[in-house]
């Protein structure tokens, strides 16, 4: 018959789902209770009762390929109520883990990430980096932790100046192009990634849906996601309404918020810098109005009333919040519900990492202690490094994997286009 | 015969509020029963110690030897209402049967206080014709046989032995063991129940053999069991003829793998590489697991344990194989083969913990091959849901329902596996190495009558057509019972079970069988009626030799000689009265409960000669065991019916005598409900073949009914269970609207 389909069952795949968080996931007898309690799942081949058999039989083409993996917010209420223990929202945390770590090439730096053991590993390549320019600088300004006074356009090492990281660290020729070059390995490793994914997503049955024109255009379903789920949160508020679920929701918005300001305020350096120092009055020649405004903007370290600084803090206070409630909910977790995997750890201590060492090292410049705000702030460099670099292999990929498949769900038709 | 009775009525329970008391005293003391009854009293409270003590000091002083309770249903305070050996006890159900279920009708109202006078009179009618029966009390053998040396047998003759028993156990086979000992491992029998674990048969067979009260015969050929329960005679030939005296036997002669034909539709047969359980099972035994094409180890088996494929065999199939006509000095077959594809569906429970225990192999012996298992049902009760949950947890083990459509094999000898329904979302196909296919557990007596019972009604036991060759008379209610009293089964012979079911299933028998060699000794029924000390008395002097009782005893009791004259067995008898309500001659009688007795009871019912002002009157034969419980249900439940009808209670349906019929549509009854158990396949009746003989007779009692000019409708039989109280009310309702109404009155009444 046509639609026979002939299974082809992979104990390895079991095996390394078990690994990487679905350890439970054997104990399902198929009750679809998970499926049912789920306020997200689809009424049509609901998950996650279906993934859980896949994953039995060791169905790696199906699970590779489901789109529903990304449907799911985690809230957790199915392994709530399973009655088995099976953990059906592990099932699919590990299953994303499973994507986080395959789709995007190398995948050498995956497997790096896919457990604690690769941390020092990952941890002791920007640390290496930057303890060179370190230790190169110190070898050009005569000190490990040096303090400036302005001199001119230049800095000058002065034993009556201030910290400024900017001197220990040049971002012209240190900083900037390596996060540069970063940001680019990233946009890469994520461009192959989106293209396995969606090449995978072809087999996706579509859903017909009465009374729909032609499919909507990707772009369109994109900005309806983006407008909905991700500025929104839409689908995640919707996601389990008990205490542990709105500490969960309102975590999460709080660091995703933060971060837009400290995008904000990262651009705005760059731009001041990039384009009004060194592009307008460097390059250019030009001086005062726009451009010294621009220039002026980007220049660090900032006044503490720059609306640019305040802006930077309201987002480290904001994320030092989120952050909080989003570890003590994962610290609170009940063991035999849903369990917390190395990559929900990794993530939460690298940004952890950023949000402290980043206020750290703001604190301690401003009190003027060189001792501790040098390596706070090369810390600080190495957690920006590891959440920029390994993004694609890390939770944190989600950002980007699944708004494609959310998008991408509503073209064809898994998900309705509009509010939910 | 009771001659001196003392009658007390209660007032207590509302009887008192709804009855007045001086006109329902009067009914016996101013009637013909006067003379019989010199204690007539009531009390308020007649269950409180001091009126028992009032009713001890009356017998004391008047000398009763019968007592007759006018108050609550037989069934509650029965151990109050006991007043020594000598003193019979009459119960009169004035609270459930009056006072509680009473609806006045509109046309004749009134009429509780004469139905509560008819009860009263009924009940010392009763018990004035009512005899305390002296059994006889056999010197009985306390031996205990046991048939089978299995896992099940040798239980049940170590458990025998503990109880201080001498055993007998015969096996026909050379070695001890039987299919325990053919296998590698086991569903796990001890706590944490999640592995698979060695049967210890050879402990089991270690402890046996060297039990001094245990005599073992192997390579024992078990010729024939003569006599009665507590006097058995058993002759089995173990290189030479030898006779045993026995009490009482406990059947554990197991199964048997079933007939692998049934299997064909799912490839078996013609593809080499599906196999069966047993023979699985034989290959782990034997050490190395192989597909029988190429002798290599399978990397991947799966287990089928959805039959339904061999289902379509099984419609084909003719219910029952009609016996050709033997021919000229050609003995008949003696026992048609019971075997079917329903075995498989009966051994599910086991088909599905074999496959996950056989899936355990192939995960112990063979590395990293993979065990599928394809189930219609998951039947893993009880304990064993932790034994099912330890396979799961195995990653190697992959379990999905599923609807198999096709075996079939692949060019490389691989078989493919279609199915449908699964839990994978879509019809699939798999691929395995080796296929398995559950082996179907026939019991023995499927194919033979095993017991070879020196019996009239013959060598086997009756009726096992019903179960399919299993040996069980009544398992929901009476497990271990069979149709003949003394040989208690267990084991796979009776239901497919587990080993660990077996052992418990074995001590259940032996515990039966003890207490069967013990009520024989002391004159007594082992059951339904246990503890009954009355038994069929034959007044064979008018016996015509019509052998209807012989014939239709449930239980095979009686013999006969050549003649045709009934020869009873009293310890394989359970009382139920088939045989009294069999005999036309009305020669059969117990001391206690006989064709005299009832009918003199359903005489003292009051039939008005005018239907119209006196209403109908309808007599109701209850049967003890389920539908007179459920009328105390209805009754207790608040459920009520017309005051027209009376209840007389009998042990069973099968016992009822059409006399008692006649007797009632001649003294001018309007009906007669006969209210019995479920009959059929599927029946309830305690004494297995009561109601269905009941509503043969029947049948017959309407016809002649018919040729007097009563129509044939004013008997009728209704089936209730213990649980269908609520059904009471409208049986009755609709016999009174669709016979009475519709017929008008008996054209008997008042001649």
């Amino acid at each position: 018959m046509s639609n026979t389909v002939r299974v082809q069952p992979d104990l390895k795949f079991v095996q390394e789902l078990q690994q990487v968080g679905g350890e439970s996931l054997k104990k399902c007898y198929q009750c679809a209770t998970c499926s049912v309690v789920c306020p997200l799942s689809p009424p049509d081949g609901p998950y996650p009762r279906k993934e859980m058999v896949w994953a039995q039989w060791g169905l790696k083409d199906k699970l590779v390929n489901d789109i529903d993996i990304w449907l799911c917010h985690n809230c957790g209420t199915c392994s709530d109520l399973c009655p088995r223990g099976a953990k059906p929202g592990d099932l699919l945390a590990a299953l994303r883990n499973m994507a986080y770590r395959s789709l995007a090439k190398p995948a050498i730096i995956g497997t790096w990430m896919s457990s604690s053991k690769g941390f020092p590993l990952l941890m002791l390549i920007p640390a290496a980096i930057y303890m060179l320019i370190w230790i190169l600088r110190a070898g050009v300004l005569g000190t490990a932790f040096p303090l400036f006074i302005t001199d001119g356009h230049g800095l000058k090492v002065a034993a009556d100046g201030v910290i400024i990281f900017g001197g220990l660290f040049p971002g012209d020729y240190f900083i900037d192009p390596i996060f540069g070059a970063v940001f680019v390995f990233m946009v890469l490793a994520f461009a192959g990634g989106i293209a396995t994914m969606l090449k995978g997503f072809e087999g996706m049955p579509k859903t017909f849906i009465v009374g729909r024109g032609k499919e909507p255009s990707f772009l369109c379903c994109l900005i309806e996601t983006l407008k909905v789920e991700v500025a929104q949160h839409s689908r995640f508020q919707n996601c389990g309404n008990e205490e542990k679920d709105v500490q969960r929701f309102t975590g999460h918005l709080f660091v995703f918020y933060a971060f837009i300001a400290l995008m904000i305020v990262t651009s705005v350096v760059a731009v001041g810098h990039w384009f009004g120092a060194f592009f307008l009055q460097h390059i250019m020649g030009l001086e005062g109005g726009l451009a010294g405004l621009i220039a002026w903007a980007g220049h660090t370290p900032m006044p503490l009333w720059s609306p640019v600084k305040l802006l930077a803090n309201a987002g480290a206070v904001a994320l030092i919040y989120g952050l909080m409630k989003l570890t003590s909910r994962r610290t609170a977790l009940d063991s035999a519900k849903s369990t917390s995997n190395w990559y929900d750890w990794y993530l939460l201590t690298v940004i952890w990492g950023i949000a402290l060492t980043g206020i750290g090292s703001e604190i301690f410049r401003l009190v003027g202690q060189k001792m501790l705000a040098y390596p706070t702030y090369y810390l600080h460099l190495i957690f920006v490094f590891m959440m920029l670099a390994y993004l694609p292999w890390s939770k944190l990929g989600h950002v980007v994997y699944r708004t494609v498949a959310l998008a991408y769900a509503r073209k064809i038709g898994r998900l309705p286009m509009g509010e939910i | 015969m009771a001659e001196k009775l003392g009658v007390y009525i209660c007032s207590g329970c509302d009887i008192g509020k709804a009855l007045d008391m001086a006109p329902l005293l009067e009914a016996v003391t101013k009637g013909k029963l006067a003379g019989i009854c010199p204690v007539v009293k009531q009390n308020p409270v007649l269950c409180s110690p001091d009126a028992i003590a009032e009713i001890e000091a009356d017998i004391a002083a008047n000398g009763l030897d019968g007592v007759v309770v006018c108050a609550c249903s037989p069934r509650v305070k029965w151990d109050i209402f006991k007043f020594g050996q000598g003193v019979q006890v009459e119960r009169v159900n004035l609270r459930e049967q009056c006072v509680w279920s009473f609806r006045e009708d509109e046309k004749v109202p009134g009429l509780l206080p004469l139905m509560a006078k008819d009860y009263i009179k009924m009940g010392v009618m009763k018990l004035s014709k009512s005899r305390i029966p002296a059994p006889e009390f056999p010197e009985t053998f306390k031996t205990i046989m046991v048939l089978g040396g299995g896992m099940t047998g040798l239980t049940a003759a170590l458990e025998a032995a503990k109880l201080g028993k001498d055993v007998v156990l015969v096996e026909k086979a050379a070695t001890l063991g039987g299919k325990a000992a053919t296998m590698y491992k086991t569903f796990p029998m001890s706590h944490p129940y999640l592995k698979a674990e060695d049967t210890g048969v050879d402990a089991l067979i270690a402890e046996v053999t060297s039990n001094a009260k245990i005599k073992v015969l192997t390579s024992a050929e078990f010729v024939s069991l003569e006599g009665a329960p507590g006097l058995y005679s058993a002759t089995i030939n173990a290189g030479g003829e030898q006779k045993f005296d026995i009490g009482a036997v406990v059947l554990a002669t197991g199964w048997v793998p079933g007939d692998t034909s049934f299997l064909a539709p799912m490839g078996y047969g013609s593809i080499k590489n599906v196999v069966t359980a047993a023979e699985f099972e034989a290959m782990a035994k034997a050490g190395s697991i192989v597909r029988p094409s190429d002798g290599k180890a399978p990397a991947s088996v799966a287990f089928l344990t959805d039959v339904s494929l061999c289902k379509v065999a099984e419609a084909e199939e003719p219910c029952e194989t009609p016996a050709a006509a033997p021919a000229e000095g050609e003995e008949a077959p003696a026992y048609p083969d019971k075997e079917n594809a329903k075995h498989l569906a009966y051994s599910s429970e086991l088909t599905s913990l074999v496959a996950l225990k056989q899936a355990g192999y192939v995960r112990e012996k063979l590395g990293d091959a993979l065990a599928f298992v394809l189930y219609d049902h998951m039947m893993v009760p009880g304990i064993n849901e932790r034994y099912y949950k330890s396979a799961q947890d195995d990653a190697g083990i992959m379990l999905s329902k599923a609807t198999i459509t096709k075996v079939t094999e692949d060019a490389d000898g691989g078989v493919i596996v279609a199915a449908k329904d699964t839990l994978l979302g879509a019809d699939v196909e798999i691929k395995a190495d080796l296929v398995v296919l559950p082996t179907a557990i026939v019991p023995v007596t499927a194919h033979e009558p095993t017991m070879n019972l020196q019996y009239r009604q013959g060598p086997g036991f009756p009726d096992l057509e019903l179960f399919d060759g299993f040996v069980d008379s009544n398992y929901v209610c009476f497990p271990y019972e069979t149709r003949r009293t003394g040989v208690y089964a267990a084991g796979c012979v009776r239901q497919p079970m587990t080993m660990a079911t077996a052992k418990e299933d074995a001590a259940g028998a032996v515990l039966k069988a003890v207490q069967c060699i013990g009520s024989a000794n002391r004159g007594m029924a082992v059951h339904p009626r246990s503890g009954d000390i009355s038994f069929p008395v034959f007044n064979f002097q008018r016996c015509t030799q019509c052998k209807r009782c012989t014939e239709e005893c449930p239980f095979g009791a009686l013999d006969d000689d050549e003649k045709g004259t009934p020869k009873p067995n009293p310890t394989r008898c359970r009382r139920c009265g088939t045989c009294m309500g069999a005999c036309p001659e009305r020669v059969i009688s117990f001391d206690n409960y006989n064709v005299d007795q009832i009918g003199s009871m359903i005489k003292e019912v009051y039939v008005p000669d005018d239907m119209v002002a006196g209403g109908p009157r309808v007599i109701v034969l209850v049967c003890e065991n389920d539908a007179y419980p459920a009328l105390d249900m209805a009754a207790f439940r608040g459920k009520s019916w017309s005051p027209f009808v009376r209840f007389v209670p009998v042990r069973c349906l099968g016992s009822v005598n059409a006399i008692w019929v006649a007797d009632a549509v001649s003294k001018g009854v309007d009906g007669v409900i006969m209210l019995g158990c479920k009959y059929g396949p599927d029946y309830q009746c305690h004494f297995v073949k009561g109601s269905e003989l009941c509503s043969r007779r029947k049948t017959n009692i309407a016809e002649s009914l018919g040729r007097l000019g009563v129509e044939a409708e004013r008997v009728e039989q209704y089936e209730v269970s213990i649980d269908e109280y609520d059904k009471i009310p409208g049986i009755i309702e609709r016999f009174m609207t669709e016979v009475i109404t519709k017929f008008g009155p008996n054209p008997f009444k008042g001649y």
